[in-house]
């Protein structure tokens, strides 16, 4: 018994520490600016930039993030451990110097922009590429997991019985794996829409939600940044709770 | 047509598979046989052509349809039975009608009909079993390849599960390659047997070669020869703590004696014959095993005797009686290593 109360008391702390920011959150929104805020086109032109963009990056990483995941766990290669750990990175380095890695490999004097002639910063496209950059390795880590769980010898199975490798893994393995496919997706959408160093780094304009915060905070002070967070937070809070209950019904 | 190998190698992780050699005959039952990790699942993925071998040549295999089937069945969990049946017939792109009566006409010889609707996660283990049959076998294989069917399965569902691979191999008269590290399958099942240590070929032949010719310790071990014993042989007597045993002629020199536990006879009397030896022991222990009794008797070192559970009742064999043993040179087998 003695356990158990512990236990659940240390459990409780836990979610304390992250209900009571929550709640001081809502409760501090001043009802008039958050009116205002809500009806601001700015504020929520942004909040669905953010939305849209961690998407984009989203879809770009199933393309190629799947791939990736898949080779990792299937396949044996010299430095695995090193690429492994690369994709790892952006999670441990801190998010402002990815802003700046990145602006040096998509600035406006990258090698990039040299050969198209396309100037990035400041653009969408920027941003989803900051995004994809922080928040690609936990969809990769999730595939990851998801595959090591799958017994190789389907795929084999499926290729015993005629099957080509690339059939055996869109008919076989890919649907066996759908749910850390989809669970690594949101934790990646969700991690890109979060995003601010990197973000603001490379792509000040136009601003994303997290730079609208920090610049209102800035300009305006904490009674004028509330108002946007919690929009931002109640509608992140929705988006997930929808789509979790949607990954849980599958 | 023949399935041959010769010299294939292939070089994994902490593991080698050295010039494999293999003629596996026209509509032969061959068993490949080996404890785990020996390389048989290796062999047979690259005469099915999941791995390219670094060396070596394959014959008989090319252009082939292989029917694989794992020990754990590997039926695809987010299929029905009908979409796991009609999968190789579907990436062969035939069309539906035809893979619908090809999937019924081999439901119903495995008389799984009501169950084709049905998720494989629902199914019983001996569903699961004939269901992966069915799918192995609705794409016509002219080649079977098990790998470790029965190791999964109690006694019971074993014996059965043999005898419907053995009726399936009689009726399709196609080659079947079993991959098993149970010498009683082996045994049961195997028109030819090769057997397989660390990655190479030791033995091969029949059934009856192989027992009653182990090439050496290790394989009459494997082989299921409950007294394999070291010793030293000098004017062919094997001896070992203080016993001398006639063997057939061999040389002076540490060796190996392996007797199975079957060619050894127990008598309250002794029994006399210049070809056999006899020696006095106690019995030191009785170990019932599903099939037989195991006497274990002290004659100086311990040696394993097969009784039946009829002769333990009649002749009443307690712990610590006197009992002679004796079996004949002949079936003594000497290994120099």
């Amino acid at each position: 018994m003695k356990f158990k109360a512990l236990i659940s008391f240390l459990a409780f702390l836990l979610i304390l520490f992250i209900i009571v920011p929550m709640f001081k959150l809502i409760s501090g929104a001043d009802p008039g600016i958050m009116n205002e805020t809500i009806s601001d086109p700015e504020v929520t032109g942004s909040i669905f930039l953010t939305l849209r963009a961690s998407l984009w990056a989203t879809i770009f990483a199933l393309f190629t993030g799947i791939p990736l995941a898949w080779v990792i766990v299937r396949k044996d290669f010299p430095g695995k451990k090193i690429l492994e750990g690369l994709i790892d990175l952006p999670v441990i380095i801190p998010h402002t110097a990815a802003g700046i890695a990145l602006l040096s490999a998509w600035g406006r004097n990258s090698f990039f922009t040299k050969m198209t002639g396309l100037t990035l910063p400041g653009t969408e496209a920027a941003i989803s590429i900051a995004m994809f950059f922080v928040s690609v390795p936990f969809l990769v880590n999730s595939v990851k997991n998801g595959l090591k769980l799958v017994d190789s010898r389907y795929e084999k199975t499926a290729r015993t019985l005629g099957a080509t490798e690339a059939q055996a893994f869109f008919r076989i393995t890919l649907p066996m794996i759908k749910k850390s496919i989809l669970s690594g997706s949101i934790m990646m959408w969700g991690r890109g829409i979060s995003e601010f160093g990197a973000v603001i780094i490379l792509a000040y304009h136009p601003k994303t939600a997290p730079v609208l915060i920090f610049e209102r905070f800035q300009n305006f002070g904490l009674k004028y940044a509330i108002p946007v967070t919690v929009l931002m937070v109640v509608i992140s809070l929705l988006i997930f709770i929808i789509t979790r209950m949607f990954e849980g019904r599958k | 047509m023949p399935v041959t190998l010769k010299n294939v190698g292939k070089k994994l992780k902490g593991f080698e598979l050295k010039e494999v050699d293999l003629n596996i005959r026209d509509g032969e039952y061959f068993v490949l046989l080996g404890p785990s990790g020996s390389g048989k699942t290796k062999t047979i993925e690259i005469i099915s052509g999941l791995e390219k071998p670094d060396s070596g040549l394959i014959s008989g295999v090319e252009g082939k349809n292989i029917g694989f089937i794992y020990q754990d069945y590997m039926l695809f969990p987010h299929m029905s039975v009908f979409e796991n049946i009609s999968f190789g017939l579907k990436v062969r792109k035939l069309p539906a009608d035809e893979i619908k009566n090809k999937v019924m006409s081999v439901a119903e010889i495995f008389d799984i009909t009501p169950l084709l609707d049905k998720n494989v996660k629902n199914l019983s283990g001996g569903e699961k079993q004939r269901v992966a049959i069915a799918r192995a076998m609705v794409i016509s294989p002219d080649i079977y390849i098990l790998d470790e069917p029965t190791s999964a399965l109690d006694r019971n569902l074993k014996v059965k599960t043999q005898s419907l691979f053995r009726g399936l191999h009689k009726d399709t008269k196609k080659i079947f390659i079993h991959v098993t590290h149970d010498f009683e399958v082996a045994l049961a099942l195997g028109d030819r047997i090769a057997i397989i240590f660390n990655g190479e070929i030791v033995q091969a032949g029949t059934p009856d070669e192989i027992f009653s010719a182990p090439v050496s310790k290790d394989v009459a071990d494997f082989l299921g020869y409950r007294n394999v014993i070291r010793g030293s042989i000098v004017d062919n007597m094997f001896r070992l703590n203080g016993v001398s045993i006639a063997v057939p002629e061999q040389e002076a020199s540490l060796a190996y004696i392996a007797i199975r536990s079957d060619d050894i006879f127990l008598s309250k009397k002794e029994i006399s014959s210049s070809a056999r030896n006899s020696f006095f022991g106690v019995v030191a222990g009785i170990v019932h095993k599903p099939s037989s009794i195991e006497i274990i008797l002290d004659i100086g070192f311990r040696l394993k005797v097969d009784i039946t559970r009829k002769s333990l009742l009649e002749m009443g064999i307690k712990e610590g009686d006197k009992l002679w043993a004796t079996f004949k040179v002949s079936s003594i087998k000497v290994f120099k290593h």
